[in-house]
């Protein structure tokens, strides 16, 4: 295919700088010490050391995963430092406490964390490797009575809560890396919205790693009551290394009667240069737990980063009528690998779920859609509808579905569809002859491909998400 | 784990008793080949759930029942089997528990240029044709069974189409189950040689409902421009344990024109692998389980584009009742450079019981640009508005239910081009899908 | 129609193309002044969808001799979407489906980018909106057609109503029709050449490509050329159609070459 795709498939890295702010680092390796030294330094109780050591016991007993589709060498874990946090750290109650390194650096992501961002109806909850520093709008949120802080906040100023639900969804031993995080988490958000709230704003979380050698591992847990419905909107980005780094998030979303979780992330990590050197390995457990009856769990990702992404955002429809949703974007550029999609698990009655995955591959990168869509006897009238196109941009690259549907109940239904296109030189030659040129066709192609996720997205996202795509995938024509 | 392995390696040592008995061959790469996979299947473990390949699928039953090779066989008229005959057949190969019948077989129709042979005679007069494909095609290095069936080969049928010569009339090669805890291992090999056209009819019945293992290996090399029509039959007993695998190579511009279906067997599990290995190829895989009670029916295919400009087409249907389980796992490959590859694959499942359960995985593993490449899967049950449709005009919910049943799989017994065989089959699938 | 005076617009002399490698253009020669319709005809393989798409310069064809000159400048300069914004325009034989992409993004950025290069005013969306309405009249299409995908699930004949409603909007000098005709039930056929005549004027020209008369029923050519094996054999009037529809191409097939244009 033409050196103008190849052109418009390369383009630099935007967010590769180094914040230079002094960190405090935990020695490297894990071991029983270092669960007790994360947990002393932020002066956890014990029900939650207790949490942290059953995890790591568990993980102890695991054997790491080996995944058919994706290709790294070995992860060396006692070479990774499991606690880091930017040094002057005390307590900040307003943005102009804030390190100005700091806040020079969310500039530089283009993080909405001003007073704009309170016009543009954002509340953003930074996490910097692994510690919240600011948490904006917490006032205002509280007087709806939303919590949205920290999670180590959370364990001291919500512990009933957190105790209540941490864990409750992704168990401590649900995989090798769930486990991991479970045991040395360090921070993340904390989201609680009580019974009948509609949360005012959209709430957003920015993640960023920032030093070398050190692991993120954050966890997040978003509550929403009875009748309660929140927007949650997660960014990332780190800089560049030439090593890899490891992220093992978890998140947990539970939704009781009536409540809606929609949960969007713009993923864009470090992916690793043009030869496969460096890159954030993504390895992220995010389940949702549609508990009551009536309930909606949606996640919508738009994954452009990282050299390798494993994540399978999921829902379980345990309530009647309950709703599952999952809307994805995967660009996959370079040495990229992708191995993402979702599990739909329907346990409770007349649960209905939508999967819309658009993958795109470009250079030598590797794209797979995995899905699990699982009937369970007990959900009668269940419904899935699937679709799960792909795109490629060269011959050097790979597509690959793997849809698995097990179905256990006679009165459901279950649909899925894919499809494989590419950009095509008579596309483009379409184009031209109408007088647009192969840049802005091939934008124009590429968010038609993917029309059906964007619009899943919050605003702010949905611009966002279109730009680093043409970052991406576009560039000048050659 | 290891209380498996330990009941799967004793079952192994006792499939392989049989081994030892089977007389050398005179050639030498005969005997090299089936050396190699005793070897094989000697290292080689029985798979468990546990194997992706055989995550749903669980054959541990198998290795709690004891079976043995077969050693005699009873004799058999023409006339207690006249049900399997199928009429118009250029030739028929009968096989009894494994064993080559020459006095059931019937040549009598065939042209003088077709071979139709059984394997062991074969050796003597076409193993210079064979050495190229026998064992060539059926990979045994990953695969117990095939590697067993292999170990064990010492006969089977043998069909070349000749050249250049379309035959017109179908080869039936029958394979006919009579004893209880037997183990056979049914082989054939089909060449069809450059230009030619073939249709063959692999059909396994029995003759009584005990238990019984049939683990066959089918080999067909279809060279530049030839067309194959391979129809599957499997109708075992429901007691039976049918392992069965098929590896097809597709040359040049070549068809192949595949439809299973599968009614018997307790556990019946199929492996088709078709390879488009060089341009222009072009294959089609139907296939219909209809199954009850607690069979199982597990269906893989791996449809291979290895080559440019290849097309594929592939509808594969399950109806199950009862408590029976179907399965299966349609693997599409598109490998670098197999640009234009066109291929389609649908996968469509009905459940007529609240026990009945599917595990279906259809899969697209892409390596080159510029393909048309599109699947679908649906699981359901009858669509509500057929149903109205058909009440609307008269019919009871029973009648309307089973007239929509029995389309669904006829859809893919249509497909098979032996007038005869179709509506015989389709009688069965009538009788099955029907209720009061 | 042929107007005293016209300056030329297209300038064919001894092109020559080939396509991976296989010469199959081999020499033509073709002058189109402005007003002027011409149709060229031939079997299937004769070169002559091959001579539109070279024109437009698609990738796929290589020019191995001979020169193109457009409006006295050498077309083969431009890019394909040069030459789309320098006012040739072709509508495809099959047009291409690009799915996801509303058709009214597509033909209001396709029309902008032409107005910007001839120095006129774009216009937002809520302004092409209505322009656009005024010319799909004209085609009578149903206004659901902007926001499908472009080309996306139409029909042949949607397809074909949706290229001419382009060139309504693009207002191109010269409109090359490749195979417009085919595919097209008696109705569509009326209401897409009626389209094409409706924007003929004495400033732009047409060039036709088809196998069958039947179009130029509808479109009245000035000239008539029939290719085959690469070459232009014949150059006649509107009536030279006729003959071919009588006899066939085989009819003419030994003629003499001809010197084409006017």
């Amino acid at each position: 295919m033409s050196a103008v795709l190849q052109n418009l498939v390369n383009q630099p890295y935007k967010h590769g700088f180094v914040t230079d702010i002094e960190s405090d680092i935990a020695p490297k390796g894990l071991n029983e010490d270092i669960i007790r030294l994360i947990s002393t330094k932020k002066s956890e109780p014990e029900w939650l050391l207790e949490f942290r050591l059953n995890a790591y016991h568990q993980w102890l007993k695991m054997k790491e995963p080996e995944w058919p589709n994706v290709k790294y060498p070995k992860i060396d874990f006692q070479a990774i430092s499991y606690y880091a946090a930017p040094k002057p750290k005390k307590k900040l109650s307003s943005m102009d406490e804030v390190d100005p390194e700091l806040l020079r650096t969310f500039e530089k992501l283009g993080v909405p964390m001003n007073e704009r961002a309170a016009l543009a109806g954002v509340a953003v909850d930074v996490i910097f490797d692994s510690v919240s520093v600011a948490t904006t709008y917490k006032q205002k949120l509280a007087e709806v009575g939303i919590i949205f802080c920290s999670i180590s906040e959370a364990v001291h100023a919500h512990p009933h809560l957190v105790k209540q639900y941490l864990g409750t969804v992704v168990p401590v031993g649900d995989n090798y890396y769930a486990a991991l995080n479970s045991a040395v988490f360090t921070d993340g958000t904390f989201c609680f919205i009580p019974k009948g709230v509609k949360c005012p704003m959209d709430l957003s979380t920015y993640f960023r790693i920032n030093t070398e050698e050190s692991g993120q591992f954050e966890r997040t847990l978003i509550v929403a009551e009875e009748g309660a419905s929140v927007s949650y909107l997660e960014g990332c980005t780190a800089p560049k290394f030439d090593t890899n780094q490891l992220h093992a998030a978890v998140v947990e979303l539970i939704a009781l009667d009536n409540a809606d979780i929609k949960y969007s992330t713009v993923q864009n990590w470090y992916a690793g240069d043009e030869n496969g050197i460096g890159g954030i390995y993504n390895f992220v457990t995010k389940r949702g737990l549609a508990k009551g009856v009536n309930s909606r769990i949606s996640w919508t990702q738009v994954e452009t980063g990282s050299a390798i992404t494993w994540k399978y955002p999921s829902c379980i429809l345990q309530g009647d009528n309950s709703v599952g949703e999952f809307y994805s974007v995967a660009v996959t550029n370079n040495y990229q690998q992708a191995d993402t999609g979702t599990k739909m698990i329907h346990i409770g009655k007349n649960t209905r779920s939508t999967i819309v995955s658009k993958g795109i591959s470009a250079g030598h990168s590797n794209n797979s859609y995995r899905g699990l869509v699982r009937i369970a006897p007990t959900a009668t009238g269940a419904r899935n509808y699937s679709q799960c196109d792909s795109m490629l941009i060269g011959d050097q690259c790979s597509a690959n579905t793997f849809p698995y549907i097990q179905v256990r109940n006679q009165a459901a239904k279950v649909e899925h569809e894919a499809s494989t296109s590419k950009i095509g030189e008579d596309q483009l030659f379409y184009f031209a002859q109408r007088g647009i040129g192969n840049e802005e066709a091939v934008s124009m192609i590429i968010n038609g491909f993917c029309k059906d996720v964007f619009q899943q997205l919050p605003m702010e996202f949905a611009v966002e998400a279109t730009k680093l795509l043409g970052f991406k995938l576009e560039g000048s024509v050659g | 784990m290891s209380m498996s392995m330990v009941t799967g390696n004793s079952y192994l040592e006792s499939l392989l008793q049989g081994q030892p008995q089977l007389p050398p061959s005179p050639l030498a790469w005969f005997n090299r080949l089936r050396a190699s996979a005793v070897d094989r299947a000697g290292m080689l473990k029985v798979p468990t759930t546990r194997d992706e390949e055989w995550r749903f699928t669980d054959i541990s039953p198998l290795a709690k029942l004891s079976f043995h090779p077969v050693r005699t066989v009873p004799s058999l008229q023409k006339e207690d089997i006249a049900r399997f005959y199928v009429e118009g057949t250029s030739a028929t190969l009968v096989f009894v528990d494994g064993i080559y019948m020459p006095e059931l077989s019937v040549q009598s129709n065939r042209t003088a240029d077709l071979i139709v042979t059984n394997l062991s005679a074969a050796l003597a007069t076409h193993a210079h044709a064979m050495e190229p494909h026998l064992g060539r095609h059926a990979a045994f290095q990953d695969n117990l069974f095939a590697a067993l069936n292999t170990a064990f080969l010492h006969d089977g049928a043998l069909i070349i189409a000749p050249r250049n010569t379309a035959i017109e009339r179908p080869v039936h090669v029958l394979f006919i189950a009579t004893q209880a805890e037997s183990t056979s291992h049914p082989r054939c090999l089909l060449i069809a040689e450059p230009g030619s056209a073939v249709t063959v009819v692999e059909d396994y019945v029995t003759l009584q409902e005990g238990p019984y293992i049939t683990n066959a290996v089918t080999e067909i090399a279809i060279g530049d421009n030839a067309q194959v029509s391979h129809t599957r039959l499997q109708r075992d007993s429901g007691q039976a344990f049918h392992m069965a695998n098929s590896a097809v190579s597709l040359a040049r511009a070549s068809r192949y024109r595949s439809i299973s279906v599968a009614f018997g067997a307790r556990i019946s599990r199929y492996d088709l692998n078709a390879r488009l290995a060089a341009e222009g190829a072009e294959c089609s895989v139907d296939g219909l389980a209809l199954i009850n009670e607690r069979q199982l029916a597990d269906t893989h295919t791996c449809i291979d584009h290895a080559s440019p400009d290849g097309t594929s087409r592939q509808l594969h249907k399950c109806i199950i009742d009862g408590a029976a389980h179907g399965v299966f796992n349609g693997k599409i490959i598109v490998r670098p450079g197999a640009q234009r590859t066109d291929s389609s694959q649908s996968s469509r499942n009905l459940l007529l019981s609240a026990r009945a359960h599917i595990d279906t995985k259809p899969q697209l593993e892409i390596f080159a640009d510029d393909v048309k490449c599109a699947h679908g899967a649906t699981v359901g049950q009858l669509d509500n508005e057929e149903l109205f449709y058909l009440k609307s005009r008269g019919l009871s919910e029973v009648a309307a239910r089973n007239l929509l049943t029995y389309a669904f799989g006829a859809e893919i017994i249509d497909r098979i081009p032996i007038a005869s065989l179709k509506r015989r089959l389709e009688q069965t699938v009538l009788e099955q899908t029907q209720r009061n | 129609m042929i107007y005293p005076d016209s300056k030329v617009l297209l300038e064919v002399r001894g092109l020559r193309a080939t396509v991976n490698g296989i010469e199959i253009l081999k020499g033509i020669d073709l002058t189109v002044r402005s007003g002027e319709v011409h149709a060229i005809m031939g079997t299937n393989g004769s070169g002559k969808s091959t001579f539109a798409k070279v024109l437009a310069g698609h990738s796929a064809y290589q020019v191995t001799g001979g020169s193109v000159l457009f409006e006295g400048k050498n077309l083969f300069d431009l890019d394909p979407a040069e030459r789309a914004r320098a006012g040739v325009f072709l509508a495809f034989q099959y047009p291409i489906e690009i799915p996801g992409v509303a058709n009214s993004h597509f033909l209001r950025l396709a029309y902008n980018t032409v107005q910007a290069q001839r120095g006129k005013d774009e216009l937002d969306p809520l302004e092409f909106e209505d322009f656009v309405r005024e010319k799909m009249k004209l085609l009578e299409m149903s206004p659901d057609f902007l926001d499908r995908g472009v080309n996306e699930g139409f029909s042949g004949g949607e397809k074909k109503r949706n290229e001419i409603l382009q060139m309504a909007l693009l207002e191109p000098r010269l409109a090359i029709l490749d195979e417009t005709d085919s595919g097209l039930d008696i109705d569509a056929l009326r209401i897409v050449t009626n389209g094409v005549n409706r924007l003929a004027n004495r400033d732009n020209a047409t060039i036709l490509v088809t196998h069958y008369q039947r179009m130029l029923n509808y479109i009245v050519p000035d000239f008539v050329h029939v290719m085959q094996s690469g070459r232009i054999i014949r150059t006649g009037g509107k009536d030279l159609a006729f003959d071919l529809e009588a006899h066939g191409y085989d009819g003419i097939g030994n003629a003499q070459p001809v010197a084409a244009g006017a």
